[in-house]
């Protein structure tokens, strides 16, 4: 698809996909040297940034996330804001307030979240990137059930200026394609120290030098509670790895287990105390009873325009902080955290990278999702919070097939600021496997 | 009765305290405003450096042990004037903790804490029952200095933050109504149950709100009921509290770390960090250590601390006498005069005192050369001034020699010489001057 | 989870439940709870981090500048004379 094909056609590609919420009405790229789309959670002056929720419609922010403004500087056109779980709050972006994207190798399945509407767009649009964020995964799995390359930098490499917040110890902002030179192309793109952001000004420069990850360690504990076809497809690939002349290691990571708990206690403890800002005055909906105590006007607008799951973390990060509480699940938690920091990095001592498969099954289907209690939703998360809690760097390369076509990944996570690794070894993986491209037809 | 304060003091920077808006007063409601002191979504707080520095010089000045490690925290709550519905502030780690506060340069108060937080914006009541908010102020650095409940009265209160003010001010230059923009949440218990005034401005209101509620609640005991722990606010009208709501627990703040921020290390900076001693200690050691009387000495450091450091120069020098009399004396009197003297230093001051002291030059010459190299008039000019000045002087006496008389009994009666002498030359002599003169050759006679 | 700590919880949060929403709520929580019960048994672990990554001694110079508009900020939002219009205080 030409850039020209591509404008043309994005309104009849959104109604088949969903991925947009928000495209552009242009039809000429102008000088523009690529396309792009952006997560919606990330401020953009040219469209309205909902961040996935009902309370933020209305919301035209006066100034541009700096990842978008950098892709902007580099030649790209940002076409539109993609569709996400509310808030982040999801892992099948079923949570949108606004359209819930398709899967393009199956339109009756999800795209994986909160970043589905990224993975979607990188997966149907031809010659397309798009930012996505990750807080507990957000980024690699909808990568991974869309067939598609994800990268997560390492938390602090990629400014944060711009992003709504979800978890601000937790967000990064990576990148989704279905090239794998994309990602070594747009990383240096949208890295580097930004003022307006002290979490990204302790970085080392990112160098890419083409270092290569010649041995991986895979943890025992990742390979528990795979379905068939996804533990199928990830042995074939340790052999195809084996056959690339790296080396594959089981090892114990007794920590993992603590990830996911201690993910969540922080992430829904920041994410409620971000989220209490969103009362009906000053941006989104503001159109209440003005003669109502504020009390009742701030509960009036939460309650009537946050959907269900964000009202469930908003009580669950409230509750996890509150005095009595805070000590047993808000405090350990960040002990928990360096813990689970200091397991990685004992591991990737002796080895370059952890390895594991993204998510523990494919695609599921919508009405699937819908059966899901809230702790199995949270649970199929168990293979990607452990790095997202440490801020290290991960990415999810295509790995594998079902019997229905559904694609399978598998995730490579290094130490803080490794990223070059892995862009090496995206692109040598893609010279290794025969990814294959959703077919799309409008 | 027990009394502890909570002082908001905003601090002097340029901009606000994680935004670079202006800190000045704005023209009108809401133009000193961005993004980030807006809450607005995707926005975000870089610390202004300058509000450590003001924060560690605060904490020294209370005699507070320095954190090595300085990090922020969240504190929740929702009210119309907090942008984000959370404020950053410090909770588990202020930058300062255990001090003293030595009220009067005698009674201690003890210092429990002192910490960095942000302004919330102002709200206004309106008419119609809704409210209008102006974010100028949101973001405004603020120090909060905790007091433990050692003060007895509501007296007290005031002059434990009218001292408080003079010396923050001596060391961090706060604007001239600091009065009006220090804010104090005040607690007090007249029996065993305390309540809160939040947010009273300015000292005199501070007052007025804790003896009106000393009176509320000697009231209640008295009647045999049970004081209500609750918060409180004043009425500034009215000159009355009233009942808010229950206080608030802790467990609603929630509070968690901002990791937006990080950490900061200002160990180093702790202790680069030199504050200068405030007038009313120098005042307490000058009395102390030189013997110098109260009264004196705190003429000294109000004059300046210019003044007061060339006094200590001196007794270094010569000997704690001289510096007394020529210090507190003629260099004082010419002192306005020497500030505006560009050519004039301290060290030629105290070149001239010491001839003195070695006997190198005459009492009436030392007076003569002080007032010369001071004010940069030349030494021939000033002998005939001065000698213009004790004629006017001995014509008055010779003219009315019963005042030596009185004088002998009385030394007031100078006064009337000085009085006549000034209105005779109308303002071509200092006052000082014409005292030592009139005085001079009053004692001549006698 | 105690109904009664969800109460406290919701009005904290300023969220309004109703009494299928906090029954639902209440069963979701404890259930979650439960799940985190794990994170007792986690190992006591020596080191202090407010991110993944020490951040540390970032700050900006006290330099005054404004860099919006006004105007432009106010543009969305619902205001009076230039005031931001908000609900009753009291």
């Amino acid at each position: 698809m030409t850039m020209q094909t591509v404008l043309s056609d994005i309104g009849s590609i959104n109604d088949k996909y969903v991925m947009f919420n928000r495209f552009t009405e242009d039809s000429d790229p102008g000088d523009s040297k690529f396309l792009f789309s952006a997560k919606d959670n990330l401020t953009s002056k040219d469209f309205e940034t909902c961040c996935g929720s009902r309370i933020l419609e209305g919301y035209h922010p006066v100034f541009d996330a700096t990842a978008i403004a950098k892709m902007r500087n580099a030649g790209g056109k940002l076409i539109g804001k993609t569709n996400m779980d509310e808030f982040g709050f999801g892992t099948f972006s079923a949570n949108s307030g606004f359209g819930i994207p398709r899967n393009p190798f199956d339109l009756e399945r999800a795209c994986g979240g909160s970043s589905g509407g990224s993975a979607c767009a990188a997966a149907v649009i031809e010659d397309h990137v798009s930012l996505g964020v990750s807080t507990g995964g957000s980024i690699c799995c909808p990568a991974s059930f869309c067939g598609v390359y994800g990268i997560a930098p390492t938390y602090g490499r990629v400014s944060r200026y711009g992003l709504i917040d979800y978890g601000n110890s937790l967000d990064k902002i990576g990148l989704l394609s279905a090239k794998a030179s994309d990602l070594t192309r747009y990383l240096p793109v949208i890295s580097g120290r930004d003022e307006r952001d002290p979490t990204s000004c302790v970085q080392p420069e990112l160098e890419i030098k083409g270092d290569r990850i010649r041995s991986v360690a895979v943890p025992k504990e990742a390979a528990e509670g795979l379905s068939k076809d996804v533990s199928e497809a990830f042995l074939n690939s340790l052999e195809t790895l084996k056959g690339m002349g790296i080396d594959v290691e089981y090892v114990d990571m007794p920590a993992l287990k603590y990830a996911m708990p201690a993910y969540y206690v922080l992430a829904t403890s920041e994410a409620s105390t971000n989220l209490a800002r969103y009362v009906g005055m000053r941006y989104g909906h503001q159109d209440g009873d003005l003669s109502l105590k504020f009390d009742d006007y701030f509960t009036y607008f939460r309650s009537k325009y946050f959907g269900d799951e964000a009202k469930r973390r908003i009580l669950l990060g409230t509750y996890t902080r509150m005095a009595g509480f805070r000590d047993r699940y808000y405090a350990k938690a960040l002990k928990v955290r360096m813990y689970v920091i200091d397991a990685y990095k004992q591991i990737l001592k002796d080895h370059d990278a952890v390895l594991a498969p993204t998510m523990p099954f494919v695609a599921p289907r919508f009405d699937d999702i819908s059966k899901m209690t809230p702790v199995e939703s949270y649970k199929a998360d168990y293979l990607t919070v452990p790095a997202n809690l440490a801020g290290t760097p991960h990415l999810s390369v295509p790995c594998g097939y079902n019997a229905d076509g559904m694609p399978i990944g598998m995730q490579f996570v290094a130490d803080h600021w490794n990223e070059d690794r892995l862009l090496t070894m995206a692109n040598e993986w893609d010279k290794a496997f025969d990814v294959r491209k959703a077919e799309v037809s409008l | 009765m027990k009394i502890g304060l909570e002082v908001h003091v905003q601090l002097p920077t340029k901009s606000k305290m994680f935004c670079s808006c202006p800190t000045t007063d704005a023209e009108g409601p809401n133009m000193h405003v961005c993004p980030t002191c807006l809450g607005m979504p995707g926005s975000r707080p870089v610390l202004n450096k300058k509000v450590l520095e003001y924060g560690i010089m605060l904490a020294k000045m209370l005699g507070c042990s320095v954190a090595d490690t300085a990090w922020f925290s969240r504190k929740t709550y929702f009210y119309p004037d907090m942008s984000k519905s959370v404020q950053i502030t410090q909770y588990d780690n202020p930058i300062g903790v255990k001090g003293m506060y030595y009220l009067n340069g005698k009674k201690p108060i003890r210092i429990t804490r002192i910490h960095l937080e942000e302004d919330p914006g102002k709200t206004k009541r309106v008419g119609d029952l809704s409210s209008l908010i102006d974010y100028n102020r949101s973001g405004i650095p603020l120090a909060e200095i905790v007091t433990e409940p050692d003060l007895k009265t509501p007296a007290e209160a005031r002059e434990f933050l009218g001292e408080l003010i003079q010396d923050i001010r001596h060391i961090i230059d706060l604007p001239g109504d600091g009065e009006r923009s220090i804010r104090c949440d005040c607690n007090i218990s007249v029996g065993v149950e305390r309540c809160e005034v939040k947010n009273v401005t300015g000292l005199k209101n501070v007052e007025r709100a804790l003896t009106f509620e000393v009176i509320r609640q000697t009231k209640i005991l008295k009647a045999g009921g049970k004081i209500d722990r609750e918060t409180r606010r004043f009425d500034e009208q009215r000159g009355v509290t009233i009942s808010v709501r229950k206080k608030e627990f802790e467990a609603d703040y929630g509070y968690i770390d901002e990791p937006d921020l990080g950490i900061y290390h200002i160990k180093a900076m702790a202790e680069s960090i030199k504050i200068k001693e405030s007038p009313l200690k120098r005042t307490m050691r000058l009395s102390s250590e030189y013997g110098l009387n109260e009264k004196a000495a705190k003429q000294l450091v109000a004059t300046s601390m210019d003044l007061a450091d060339l006094f200590e120069r001196v007794a270094k020098a010569t000997d704690v006498q001289i510096a007394k009399t020529w210090v507190a004396g003629a260099v004082s009197a010419n002192w306005k005069a020497f500030e505006a003297n560009d050519k004039a230093d301290e060290d030629g001051i105290v070149d001239i005192i010491s001839k003195f002291a070695d006997g190198k030059i005459t009492d009436t010459e030392c007076n003569l050369e002080l007032k010369a190299y001071m004010t940069g008039k030349d030494t021939e000019s000033l002998k005939g001034a001065a000698a213009d000045l004790d004629a006017v002087i001995s014509e008055y006496l010779d003219k009315n020699p019963a005042i030596v008389e009185d004088y002998r009994k009385n030394e007031k009666a100078a006064n009337r010489v000085i009085g006549f002498v000034m209105k005779q030359t109308g303002g071509a002599y200092s006052s000082a001057d014409v005292v030592t003169a009139a005085t001079r050759l009053l004692k001549e006679r006698l | 989870m105690d109904r009664e700590i969800v109460e406290r919880v919701a009005r904290a949060a300023h969220i309004s439940l109703t009494e299928e929403e906090l029954a639902k709520y209440s069963q979701d929580l404890t259930d979650i709870l439960d799940y985190f019960k794990i994170l007792d048994e986690a190992p006591d672990f020596e080191g202090f981090g407010v991110n993944p990554i020490e951040v540390a001694d970032v700050v900006r110079e006290d330099e005054p500048k404004m860099e919006f508009d006004p105007d432009e900020l106010l543009k969305d939002m619902n205001t009076y004379d230039g005031y931001v219009r908000g609900p009753r205080l009291s």
